[in-house]
């Protein structure tokens, strides 16, 4: 999947890669998308959580080698 | 007589009497028997839901992490400077804190018992203050929004107040803050912090 901009956020506990991803997102346009990588579980929850209470769409969410991949397409 | 229970229903009954004693005495201060005994049920049927007490231990842990704070509202807000976020973030964690003190009891019995389970899992809830903290003092200064400061330092004083804070008013409950509820004592702290970190002077 191509995506416009990547946010390493590994190593982070939440909710600073949620934070981090919602400026990374602000500096985008509408309909780009924005990887994340990050390695804490609770991430998985909040990014559902952070896409519904913004209207941004995630588009997936994975899991790879103890790493959680999401990619989120700005409204 | 008492109602038979599903498998289910079985386990939740352990862990929440374990976690009562756990949170009260500490992994080693607990035996098996004592939980049984609280629990009436036999030893067999303890292991037949955990192997070992350890097992048993990280099942309570597994559970206060189901109940993980949630600091989504903090940052999806309008105004997410970092003071407002950190206050966001800290009333979170405070009330979750307040509604299970047995998880702060517990996390207080494993500085000493020393579990690599348990140390690991309240560690790495303070991680999300100390993560935030460190991030953002760091980014500040590269911005020069404000003089120069020790981040680490800084997330450590900002660990050590809430801690306190929440030893003084959930476990001690001493006269001492008696009159003061814990969010203006937490107000207060954190009025205390950021003037530590104060804005450049440019």
């Amino acid at each position: 999947m191509s995506f416009d901009a990547e946010l390493d956020a590994k190593g982070l506990n939440c909710p600073l890669p949620i934070l981090r991803a919602k400026k990374a997102i602000s500096a985008l346009s509408s309909g780009q998308v924005l990887k994340i990588i990050a390695t804490d579980p609770g991430s998985v929850k909040d990014f559902e959580a952070f896409c519904n209470q913004t209207g941004n769409e995630l588009l997936s969410s994975a899991e790879a080698g103890g790493a959680f991949e999401f990619m989120i397409k700005k409204s | 007589m008492t109602k038979r229970l599903s498998a289910e229903e079985r386990r939740a009954s352990i862990i929440k009497v374990a976690k009562r004693l756990f949170a009260q005495s500490g992994f080693h201060g607990v035996s098996i028997d004592e939980i049984v005994k609280e629990v009436g049920v036999s030893p067999a049927i303890l292991y037949r839901h955990f192997e070992s007490k350890d097992e048993l231990y990280e099942a309570v842990l597994h559970e206060f992490s189901a109940t993980r704070e949630s600091y989504i509202e903090a940052v999806v807000a309008d105004d997410i400077s970092f003071e407002q976020v950190l206050r966001g973030m800290t009333t979170v964690f405070i009330s979750s804190i307040t509604n299970h003190p047995d998880m702060l009891k517990m996390e207080m019995h494993s500085q000493l018992e020393g579990s690599e389970a348990s140390q690991e899992f309240f560690l790495n809830r303070w991680k999300s203050f100390t993560d935030y903290i460190e991030f953002n003092l760091t980014e500040l200064q590269s911005l020069k929004k404000i003089k120069p400061i020790n981040a680490q330092a800084a997330a450590l004083i900002y660990q050590g107040i809430i801690r306190e804070v929440l030893l003084q008013k959930c476990l001690q409950q001493t006269d001492r803050f008696h009159d003061t509820p814990v969010a203006t004592l937490v107000d207060e702290v954190i009025n205390l912090f950021m003037k530590v970190i104060e804005p450049a002077r440019v």
